[in-house]
């Protein structure tokens, strides 16, 4: 699954860098003067306490916020900010911290939503409903169908979302997410609230993601155990400003990271 | 019993997605159809009980089908695409003074040039007055971009008073009238004379049945998911891609285009002749409720609540008279609107998404019945 468009990208080579980007909200300073990179095929996880920027940081990523500093190369295209139209075009994808999904639809159309950007038929024929748009709608509904097995929720797909419960509506939302085919999956949370066995579910779901499809993950995560067993690669924010960077290991030992979040005596 | 999928099966993605993939419904809506099409003609013929005299169909039947035209319009634009209007009246009288206008013959002095159309067929007038209504529905429809909710209500609701404003000052709209009242041209549909009202209601009833698929269509496929995305969390549907500028001018587009048509037609077929006061703030509030009361998002809502809202008062009307209970007509008159306004509160507060989800929530009732789960 690849999203169409940009320069081919080989796996290990940076997928999307971010250099010395700053975000300020009035005298808040969100993010501070933060660089890091996103390799092909990478899990990436982006860590640190609470207001720490990371979510910031994902808005910032696919053209929700535009940071006032700073340059953010994605597939070689270097732009001072990103658009969310041109984030969703080149490959990105996100799921959101709270559920973002669309209440009043089943599950099924919510996945077919993140469709809509590879259906081309116009109104008229789409008002008709045969041919280009008929053959669309179905072509689109078997790779739809596929996702829906991935993900196991073959029993719910009729159900109206906002009746599901909190896990399977994070589910969902990575299935919208996965529709969209990209090229850089951002998770916000993915795990937020969950058992532990909803957690072991999700964390093997992004790695068949990871693994299946190629997809890049950035993920932010609170869950410690999580973070360190799935990603290769995790960046740590403390206020804005980044501390550490580095393999999981590295990152487990770095004095800054320990301090930022067992607190140092003053 | 009656009402089970048990053995159906799909075997084909198209026949999953068709309209009604349930036998029995397909069974209901055909019936409903042959009823409509078939048996109210021929009962009109008959002038069988209570078709006698022509007042079911031209006081109950043509206004139902009109209006539930235009609450299918609204319902696109408030229901599907969650941008909450009060201009529907005002979207309706375009339709209506513009089919007026072509039907009529357009004659635009300009001084450089003038713009002269020669009189048109109803047909071509009709439709080009959904054109207009359309255009002018995404004039207003620009606001919503920037403005939601309640805000922007209040900007259609300046669309409504500004075309108020306009048909009754601007004479050119109403061919220089003396009294600013129009009548339309004779109904003539390819040397077809439409005048009788079963000819009336089949007209109507036509165009009703083309335009409530046309939409339905719509809001099944991959626009309708757009304009439901936009309703349910705009800020995911942009970083999913879709635009909101475009999602949001084609639901007023098309929720406007059809409600031209339906101010067409309510002009033409139902009144004949008329002023701008038929489609004033009074029809524009008539047709949210209609949508409102039938559902929010949901094409047969949109049938049911104009049943509601235009045919129980006429109904509640007849009961006195009916019981032989020796009332004044204006006591009835003020009990009916007592008692619609109660049963308004009764059934927001019972069910809150009106008739259609009540209709939802009987299928799924009737599918395990005679059990309770």
């Amino acid at each position: 699954m690849r999203a169409t468009g940009g320069p081919e990208i080989a796996v290990g080579d940076v997928l999307l860098s971010v250099e010395a980007v700053s975000l300020s909200f009035g005298g808040v300073k969100a993010v501070s003067d933060v660089s890091f990179d996103i390799r092909k095929g990478e899990i990436r996880a982006i860590i640190g306490p609470n207001g720490a920027g990371k979510t910031s940081m994902l808005n910032i990523i696919n053209g929700f916020y535009h940071p006032q500093h700073g340059r953010i190369t994605f597939k070689g295209a270097t732009r001072s900010r990103m658009r969310p139209h041109e984030a969703a075009r080149g490959g990105i994808a996100r799921t959101f911290q709270n559920v973002a999904l669309f209440k009043g639809m089943t599950a099924l159309d919510n996945i077919m939503a993140g469709r809509t950007l590879k259906m081309h038929a116009n109104l008229f024929w789409q008002m008709l409903r045969v041919g280009p748009a008929l053959k669309e709608e179905i072509e689109h509904r078997h790779r739809v169908e596929e996702i829906i097995d991935f993900l196991k929720i073959q029993d719910i797909r009729r159900v109206p979302v906002a009746r599901l419960p909190y896990g399977l509506q994070k589910r969902v939302e990575l299935g919208r997410a996965l529709a969209m085919e990209p090229e850089l999956l951002l998770l916000d949370e993915p795990m937020a609230g969950m058992n532990l066995e909803e957690k072991e579910d999700m964390s093997r779901f992004v790695l068949d993601v990871n693994d299946h499809f190629g997809t890049t993950v950035a993920l932010i995560e609170h869950d410690m155990g999580v973070v360190m067993d799935l990603s290769d690669r995790v960046v740590v924010l403390d206020h804005g400003i980044k501390i550490a960077d580095g393999t999981p290991d590295e990152v487990k030992n770095n004095q800054a990271v320990i301090d930022a979040y067992l607190g140092v005596a003053h | 019993m009656l009402y089970r999928e048990t053995g159906q099966f799909k075997t084909s993605y198209a026949a999953d997605m068709a309209i009604f993939p349930i036998r029995q419904d397909r069974i209901a809506l055909y019936v409903l159809l042959a009823i409509a099409f078939i048996g109210i003609p021929v009962l009109d013929a008959l002038q069988v009980w209570p078709f006698a005299g022509e007042y079911l169909l031209r006081a109950i039947l043509i206004p139902f089908l009109i209006l539930s035209l235009a609450a299918v319009g609204l319902n696109i634009l408030t229901g599907y695409c969650g941008q909450l209007s009060l201009g529907s009246g005002a979207f309706m009288a375009v339709g209506a003074y513009s089919a007026y206008k072509f039907g009529t013959g357009v004659h635009l002095p300009l001084g450089l040039f003038d713009i002269a159309i020669p009189a048109l067929p109803v047909l071509p007038s009709i439709l080009l007055g959904g054109v207009m209504a359309a255009a002018v529905g995404i004039l207003f429809g620009v606001p919503s971009l920037r403005i939601k909710g309640l805000y922007l209500a209040v900007a259609t609701l300046a669309a409504q008073f500004f075309f108020d404003w306009v048909f009754i000052r601007v004479q050119w709209f109403t061919n220089y009238t003396s009294s600013g009242s129009v009548t339309a041209p004779e109904l003539n549909f390819f040397g077809l004379i439409v005048n009788k009202p079963v000819e009336r209601y089949l007209l109507c009833l036509i165009f009703v049945t083309v335009v409530a698929l046309l939409a339905k269509n719509l809001v099944r496929g991959n626009i309708g998911r757009q304009w439901m995305a936009i309703r349910d969390m705009d800020i995911a549907a942009e970083l999913m891609g879709i635009r909101p500028l475009y999602a949001k001018l084609t639901a007023f587009a098309i929720s406007s285009f059809i409600m031209g048509i339906a101010g067409a037609l309510w002009a033409f077929v139902y009144l004949g002749s008329w002023e701008p006061l038929a489609f004033n703030i009074d029809r524009s509030f008539q047709i949210l409720f209609m949508v409102i009361i039938g559902g929010l998002g949901s094409i047969l809502g949109s049938f049911l609540g104009a049943a509601f809202i235009l045919v129980l008062p006429i109904m509640l009307d007849q009961v006195p008279h009916a019981l032989g209970i020796p009332i004044s007509v204006e006591t009835v008159s003020l009990l009916v609107f007592v008692v619609t306004g109660a049963l308004i509160c009764w059934l927001l507060i019972v069910e809150p998404h009106g008739f259609a989800r009540l209709w939802l929530t009987g299928k799924e009732k009737l599918r395990l019945w005679p059990y309770p789960y």
